[in-house]
Parts: structure tokens; C-alpha cells; sequence
């Protein structure tokens, strides 16, 4: 075997000459799909072997790309290594695996111990697997296709080093057994002893990732396949897999960035806005485990529950960026820019515990939580209507999408005090012009809360007082019409009168007026008709607006209200759109005066 | 009967607000008009907006001669008119000071801003009589208007019909930049509001403050004390700018010579001590 620290370059004398129990080259393209047969003798060699936890623990990037910092999640002192980092560290099991300065180097990831380092000749890590005692690192080569995997145990000892023209994915390893995906559809089992091919899987998705989690062995990178007894049956479907439910989520987040190439070691957009889960415990049935998912929006953490489908169990509005976390068995782990690692729990979003520090701010975060189960004394448990009046007053324009996710969530939660949280926003003076809208359009389908809307018609625009906001009064037409509330008539007839209504406010009011007025609107239905009559054409919502009324005239105004009408058609100031829908008001109820009354058939029951 | 009622819109009739025309003509007469001819009165009646407006114009141009229009003009007012017409027709209507004011009440909330205008400018000509409540009501309303024109107009309009219970919310509408409101509350202030309007002297622009300070200065004795009037002589020219000079050295010169002597020493001594103030041209 090599000794450590030999260039990487210079292990020609280790690069796999293929054979094993493929019958092909190490990751060979000619391979054919073998029904599962050799990757199911792996699974049976592998069935009695015990996958070791990985480590429960926080690293981070820090001081420009010159150390990484690190801390334990279930107890123990943080730890920093100072080394220059080009591409995003990686935990794998027990160590932390990162490349920079020519090198690829592994420390212990609960004290930070360097335990080896190796020249690279400037190859960027991508991926890493370790099963305890060997590490397998994939590292992207500096310009063109293909990768480089090496092998290295844990006391430096490179034991293999395989440079395919393929573009290998994120490795994972157990029991020296090398789990490699590539070409996107590929797992390839490389026995690092010798470095044969000993097993290839074809799976039906793209997969890029293999990593161990809970004690079992797991690829992926749009959903998840265990690898178990079904395994074999992959190429056919028939493998364990699981996915998340779909969801429009802001900034459209991705439970895992393609495994074959580099990520920086400083975090982008994709680290702030991504997705978490977990599989269950390997003696279940595969599914995500706490029926949660996460989902970051720079500061904005949402819990989403899997089935019956995805939607928002809770939100938390963070001091800082997410940049990095994991899902951990019953919470979310959350590491930010600050540098503050904070666990949240699965169903209610609360902070559990206190808040581990890294020390200093922080370029990027990986999290590993395999084995920990997130406990705690919770804090900030609030329901779900008051996380996202929080989540909606906060000012930070970057979090405009990811708010307009909750507004929609908001308009669909059935309690009343989802109405007043979108009332109270709806006239915050403060609140940016697009998220208004939202607002708006969320009030509109709101089925619940109708006391607290025709409170809120009973404002007006007040100059002298400052309300300058008037409320919402279109979307509160829609709403109180759709759930026909005939009390709120008298308010919404109000705003029939309000100059500092939209055009779009008075039309959406007689629209609902046309169905919830009674008797006692009678006479401002009249009063606006006669005022616009013969309003122009431009803008159109009044006359459309001029139309409804008439409507409820000819419901609720006996014969003046009908010589009201009459009167308006022979005008000819009167306005033509309204002159033709009065007409057809007209007609309609001559039809209906007109038809016979209809007797019971003999078969009807009295 | 009721063909003519047609004419001036359906919604007259469920108002019963359409006067007969004889009713007009006896109206017309009763206020000394009958220069405005029969033909014309007719024509207000038209179907033709056209036709309406010249109507309207020949009204105006009679002037008070033209009472005998007063209740069809409001008639029409009332039945509903397109937004030209319906401005011209207020305009046209309070130019012939009619007594009853209710016409234009549903304007003061129309959704064009011009007509709003027209309505709260009418409506300030209120005369002496049941229609004053209404029409301060209505203006005082008019103060939290979301057009700055309507506002100032109100404001205005306010001072104009002695609305003293509207003093506080002027201050308010004052104090938001409606800076019409500084006059009418000179005009209408007790001891503590006009103390309350001369102590916002340095906060409002001077050509602000000063169109309410006059006319508590003028105004008598019994209204607004000799001693506050010479406390706010006094605390402009504590002002000490050419402004303040200017101002002080027009009120000197109007200065009735049977006003307060307190007061026109005040001013001949905040003139001389401000002659020599810095600013403006």
C-alpha cells in the first residue's frame, strides 16, 4: 500500500484494473443491466453489517475561506482547524472531509484532529463516504470531465485512487464497500481492498448522492432509495423510494445540488433557499420521518407535513440566514451566518433547547445530526396564525416571496384569527406594495372571519386621523358575497359613497351588493344610480358597478326602482353599457314574470 | 306629469324631490326673478345634454335674475348628471343662492374630485338657516377628503359658514398641511384655540400663520381679548425677519384708528424693532 502523503497524481500503481463482480471495467459504459443480480449480492454480503452513526455535529467555513470551525451538536467543546478551503467540507461519519490548498485533508468532526492530508494537485472535493476506518473522497477534476476517487484509511494510507472519464457523485461507505454514484443513473459498489467493481445498480431517477443516515444505506438526489432486500428490483421500480410531495415553494429549493461536481466553499443562494428531510428508521416501512419536511427562504423556516399533502405546519422567522442544517429525528437543525446553531421542533416549529455557538460568523454550514434526536425545552411555541403575522411584518425586502408563500397558506387556514392577521395587514402602512396585493388577494378567499371583515368596512379613509390606508374593501366584497352575508350590507353600501375607494373597490361592493342587499339599501342603491348613470365608459368598473346596482333595484325596488331603470334607458346620457344591461335586467324579468308557475308532477312527494 | 319627470331621470321620482314647474316659476317670482326666460327653463328639462348646458349657461349669465331656475337645476341635481354637466349645474345653481342647500349634499362624496369641489364650494355659500348644520356637517366630513383640493376647499368653506364647532378638527387638518384651515380658524377661534393657533408661530410657515392671524387681530375686541391680540403682535415681531416686518408694517397702515391704542403701539413698536430684520427681499 502507499504511504500517506505521495502525490495523488502519482498513484498509477493503485488505479483499479477493473474485473469483480460486474464483469466489466470499473464504471465501464458497456456494462448491461443485470436484473439486480450483482448489486443483490452485495446487499446480502452487507445484510448483518452494522452502519455506523455518523457524527451529530455543525461545521462551518470560516474567516474567508481559511478555517473551518466546528461544534458538536450533543455536547462537547467546538473546535477550529485552520486550513484554506476551496469547495464546501463534507461530513462523512466520524470526520470532516475538505480540500484547499492543493490538498484534500480529513479532521475528527467532534474535536477537529487532523487525521490525514493529502496533495491533490488543486482537485476540488465534491463528495465524501467513511464507514469508520476507510474515508472515499470524489473530487472534480480542474477543466473538463471526469473525476478522481480516492480511497484513504484513516491513518493516511491511500488505498485506492480511480480516475474514470465519468463524472462521479457524492460516495458513501460501509464496511469497505464503496457506494459511487455516476452518470446520473448509476451506483457503482467498489471493494476498496482490491477495486473491483463488485456490484452496479441502475436506478430510474437521477441520482447523484449515496450517504448513510440512521443506520442505513440511502441514494438519491430528487427522492430517496434505501438500499435493502428490494434493492435488486431498482432498474424495475420496484426499490424502496420515497420523495417529497410536491410543493411551490419560493425560489423553487432542492433537497440536494447535483453531487458531481464541486459546491463553493462560501454559501450561495441554493444554501439559503433549500429543502431537508429524513428517511425513517431503517426497520420501517420508508417514508419522512416525523411526516415533516423542511424548507429555508434565507431567514424564513417552514415545517411542511408530507401527507395527506404538503402543507405549512409552521414557520420561523430567523435572526439570520440559514445557510446550512439537517433533519433531525423529531426537529429541524438549523445553522446560520451568525454562526448560531438552533433545533427546532418537527411539529411546532418551537426552539428546543438553547443555541449552540461556532464562535464567529460564518461562509457556509454543514450540518450532520444521524444519531441525535432533537430535544429540549421549547420556546416561542406560537400557533401558526401568530408565527406568520411574525414571519409578515418583518421588513426584510428578501423575504417578499418567501411571505407571499405564507400569505396563500394564511388564506387558506380555516380559523377566524387568520382573517384579522390578513386585516391588520391589509391597512399597515408600512407594508410593501407587491406583499399587499397578496394580502389582498388571500383576504378574497377567505371563508371565515366574516364579523371581523364588516368591522373593518365600517373604516374609512381618514385623512385627519391617519388612516390613509383605506381597508381592503374589494377583497372583503368577494369574500363576504362568497360567503353570502346579507348583514354586511349596510357597510358595504357605505363604500358605494367613498372617494378614496378604487374604481375596483365600488364595482367589487355593488357586485356583492347586487345579491346581499335588502330592503334597507334601497335608497343608496337608487342614490348611486342616478349619480352614475351615465358615468363614462372609462373607467369600465363603474359602470359595471352602475349595472349591479341596477340589479338589486330590479330585486328590491318594486316600481319606482323600476321606473328608476326605465327612466336611465330612454336617457341618452345614460351610459351605453349600462343602458344594455338595464335592458337585460328588463328582459329578464318580463321572462320570468311571464312563466307559467310549474305544478308538482303526480309523482313528487307533497 | 310623468313624461316630464322622465325626462329629468327615473330616480327623481323615488326621491320626490322633482319640483312641477310651476312650482318653479312660483318659486322664481317669489325671490323677484322672471328674467330668465320660459324657453330656457325648458331647455333644462332637455333630453340633450347639449342642450342642458346652454340652459345652465343662460342661468348663470342672468345671474340672481334666474331664481326662477333654482328648483329644476336642483331637480336635475338630484336626479343625477354626468360629471360636466353635474359641476356646471352646482356652479350654475349656487350662483343663484338658493335657499335649499340638499342639491348638492351627494356630491360632496363623488367620485370625481372637480365635482367634490364644486359641491363643498356651494355648500360654503350656505345662507343663514336649517341648511348651515348640514352644510358645516358635510364640510367638517369633507376635512378627512383623500384630495388635497377638496380639503383646502372645505377648510375654507368651513370659515366661511362660522363653523366654530369645527375648530378642532381645523387645527388637525392644519397641522397636516391643509394650511387653509389657518384662516378659518383666525376667523372662528375662542381665547384658548386662537391662543393655541398664535403658539404654532414658527412651527407653520409664516405666510401660512399669518392668513390666521389677521383676522383674529381685526377681529373685535369682545372675541378676541386686547391683551392676546397685543401678545401676538408682539410674538411676531419676536419673529425679528423681514417677513415679520412687512407683515406687521401692513397691519401698522390698515390699523383702524378707532382699534385698540394697546395694539397699535404694539405695532408701531414691532415695526421699528423689526425694520431692520434679515431675509427676504
Amino acid at each position: 500500500m502507499t504511504r500517506r502523503g505521495l502525490a495523488v497524481v502519482g498513484l498509477a500503481a493503485l488505479v483499479a484494473c477493473g474485473g469483480g463482480g460486474t464483469g466489466y471495467g470499473v464504471f465501464s459504459t458497456n456494462w448491461n443491466d443485470d436484473d439486480g443480480k450483482s448489486i443483490d449480492e452485495v446487499e446480502k454480503k452487507l445484510a448483518g453489517v452494522p452502519i455506523p452513526l455518523g457524527a451529530d455535529v455543525a461545521v462551518g467555513v470560516a474567516g474567508h475561506g481559511s478555517r473551518l470551525v466546528g461544534a458538536p451538536l450533543a455536547g462537547g467543546s467546538r473546535w477550529s482547524f485552520a486550513h484554506a478551503i476551496d469547495a464546501r467540507p463534507v461530513v462523512a461519519g466520524g470526520v470532516v472531509v475538505g480540500s484547499g490548498g492543493n490538498e484534500v485533508f480529513a479532521v475528527d468532526a467532534l474535536t477537529g484532529k487532523l487525521l490525514w492530508h493529502l496533495p491533490t494537485g488543486g482537485l476540488a472535493l465534491h463528495g465524501a463516504g467513511d464507514d469508520g476506518t476507510v474515508s472515499v473522497v470524489t473530487m472534480s477534476r480542474a477543466a473538463g470531465r471526469g473525476s478522481t476517487l480516492l480511497a484513504v484509511a484513516h491513518d493516511g494510507m491511500v488505498l485506492r485512487q480511480i480516475d474514470p472519464s465519468v463524472s462521479l457523485g457524492a460516495p458513501a461507505v460501509v464496511n469497505r464497500i464503496a457506494f459511487v454514484p455516476w452518470d446520473n443513473q448509476y451506483v457503482s459498489a467498489l471493494d476498496v481492498t482490491d477495486g473491483a467493481e463488485v456490484g452496479r445498480l441502475l436506478l430510474r431517477e437521477k441520482t447523484s448522492h449515496a450517504w448513510t443516515s440512521g443506520g442505513a444505506l440511502y441514494f438519491g438526489e430528487l427522492g430517496l432509495f434505501r438500499f435493502d432486500a428490494k434493492i435488486k428490483n431498482a432498474s424495475r421500480g420496484g426499490a424502496d423510494h420515497v420523495a417529497l410531495p410536491a410543493k411551490a415553494l419560493p425560489g423553487h429549493p432542492v433537497l440536494f445540488q447535483p453531487g458531481d461536481r464541486a459546491v463553493a466553499a462560501s454559501s450561495g443562494a441554493a444554501d439559503k433557499v433549500r429543502l431537508y428531510a429524513r428517511p425513517t428508521a431503517p426497520t420501517e416501512v420508508l417514508a419522512i420521518a416525523d411526516g415533516r419536511f423542511y424548507a429555508t427562504y434565507f431567514r424564513l423556516l417552514y415545517g411542511l407535513t408530507v401527507s395527506p399533502r404538503a402543507a405549512l405546519s409552521w414557520v420561523h422567522t430567523h435572526a439570520d440566514a440559514i445557510v446550512g442544517g439537517a433533519a433531525a429525528a423529531g426537529g429541524f437543525i438549523a445553522c446560520d451566518e451568525a454562526g448560531k446553531v438552533t433545533t427546532f421542533d418537527a411539529g411546532t416549529g418551537a426552539t428546543l433547547g438553547g443555541v449552540i455557538d461556532l464562535g464567529e460568523p460564518v461562509e457556509s454550514c454543514v450540518v450532520s445530526a444521524d444519531g441525535l434526536r432533537a430535544t429540549g425545552a421549547p420556546h416561542d411555541a406560537l400557533p401558526l396564525v401568530e408565527q406568520i403575522r411574525v414571519a409578515l411584518a418583518d421588513r426584510d425586502l428578501e423575504l417578499g416571496a418567501g411571505q407571499a408563500l405564507l400569505l396563500r397558506e394564511l388564506g387558506e387556514l380555516p380559523d377566524e384569527a387568520g382573517t384579522a392577521v390578513l386585516l391588520g395587514l391589509a391597512t399597515d402602512p408600512h407594508l410593501a406594495a407587491t406583499v399587499r396585493e397578496d394580502v389582498r388577494a388571500a383576504l378574497a378567499t377567505r371563508r371565515s372571519g366574516a364579523p371581523a371583515m364588516i368591522a373593518a368596512l365600517g373604516k374609512h379613509y381618514d385623512f385627519l386621523h391617519d388612516v390613509l390606508v383605506p381597508p381592503p374593501v374589494a377583497p372583503l366584497a368577494r369574500a363576504l358575497l362568497a360567503m353570502n352575508i346579507p348583514s354586511a350590507a349596510p357597510a358595504l353600501a357605505r363604500h358605494l359613497f367613498d372617494p378614496a375607494d378604487t374604481d375596483e373597490d365600488v364595482r367589487d361592493v355593488a357586485l356583492a351588493l347586487a345579491t346581499l342587499a335588502g330592503p334597507s339599501e334601497v335608497p343608496d342603491l337608487l342614490r348611486f344610480f342616478a349619480l352614475y348613470r351615465d358615468a363614462p365608459e372609462a373607467p369600465e368598473a363603474i359602470p359595471q358597478a352602475v349595472g349591479a346596482v341596477a340589479e338589486a333595484i330590479v330585486r328590491l325596488g318594486g316600481a319606482p326602482g323600476r321606473a328608476a331603470i326605465d327612466a336611465a334607458i330612454r336617457q341618452p346620457a345614460t351610459n351605453a353599457t349600462v343602458r344594455a344591461k338595464l335592458t337585460a335586467l328588463l328582459e329578464a324579468a318580463s321572462v320570468q314574470r311571464a312563466a307559467p308557475s310549474i305544478k308538482p308532477s303526480s309523482t313528487s312527494r307533497e | 306629469m310623468r313624461r316630464a319627470v322622465w325626462k329629468l331621470g327615473g330616480a327623481a321620482i323615488l326621491a320626490g324631490v322633482v319640483a312641477s314647474v310651476s312650482d318653479a316659476r312660483a318659486a322664481g317670482e317669489a325671490k323677484g326673478g322672471g328674467v330668465f326666460p320660459a324657453a330656457s327653463l325648458a331647455k333644462l328639462k332637455s333630453d340633450d345634454p347639449a342642450v342642458v348646458r346652454a340652459a345652465l349657461d343662460d342661468a348663470r349669465l342672468a345671474g340672481v335674475g334666474a331664481s326662477a331656475a333654482i328648483p329644476a337645476i336642483g331637480a336635475l341635481l338630484k336626479s343625477g348628471l354626468s360629471y360636466p354637466l353635474a359641476e356646471a349645474a352646482i356652479d350654475t345653481l349656487a350662483e343663484l343662492e338658493p335657499r335649499d342647500n340638499s342639491p348638492f349634499v351627494p356630491y360632496a362624496l363623488h367620485r370625481v374630485p372637480k365635482v367634490r369641489v364644486a359641491a363643498i364650494r356651494a355648500l360654503a355659500k350656505t345662507p343663514s338657516g336649517p341648511g348651515m348644520a348640514t352644510a358645516a356637517s358635510v364640510l367638517q366630513a369633507a376635512l378627512r377628503d383623500p384630495d388635497v383640493l377638496v380639503r383646502g376647499t372645505a377648510a375654507t368653506g368651513l370659515g366661511a359658514l362660522k363653523a366654530i364647532a369645527a375648530v378642532p378638527d381645523l387645527f388637525l387638518a392644519l397641522d397636516r398641511h391643509v394650511y387653509e384651515a389657518a384662516s378659518s380658524i383666525g376667523e372662528l377661534c375662542n381665547p384658548a384655540e386662537c391662543a393655541m393657533l398664535t403658539a404654532r408661530i414658527g412651527s407653520v410657515p409664516f405666510d401660512v400663520i399669518t392668513t390666521g392671524l389677521e383676522p383674529m387681530l381685526f377681529r373685535p375686541d369682545a372675541q378676541v381679548r386686547e391683551d392676546v391680540k397685543v401678545a401676538i403682535v408682539t410674538k411676531v415681531r419676536d419673529v425679528g425677519t423681514r417677513e415679520a416686518n412687512k407683515f406687521l408694517a401692513n397691519l401698522q397702515r390698515r390699523w383702524s384708528k378707532t382699534g385698540s391704542a394697546a395694539v397699535k403701539r404694539a405695532l408701531d413698536a414691532g415695526v421699528i424693532a423689526t425694520s431692520s430684520s434679515p431675509g427676504g427681499a
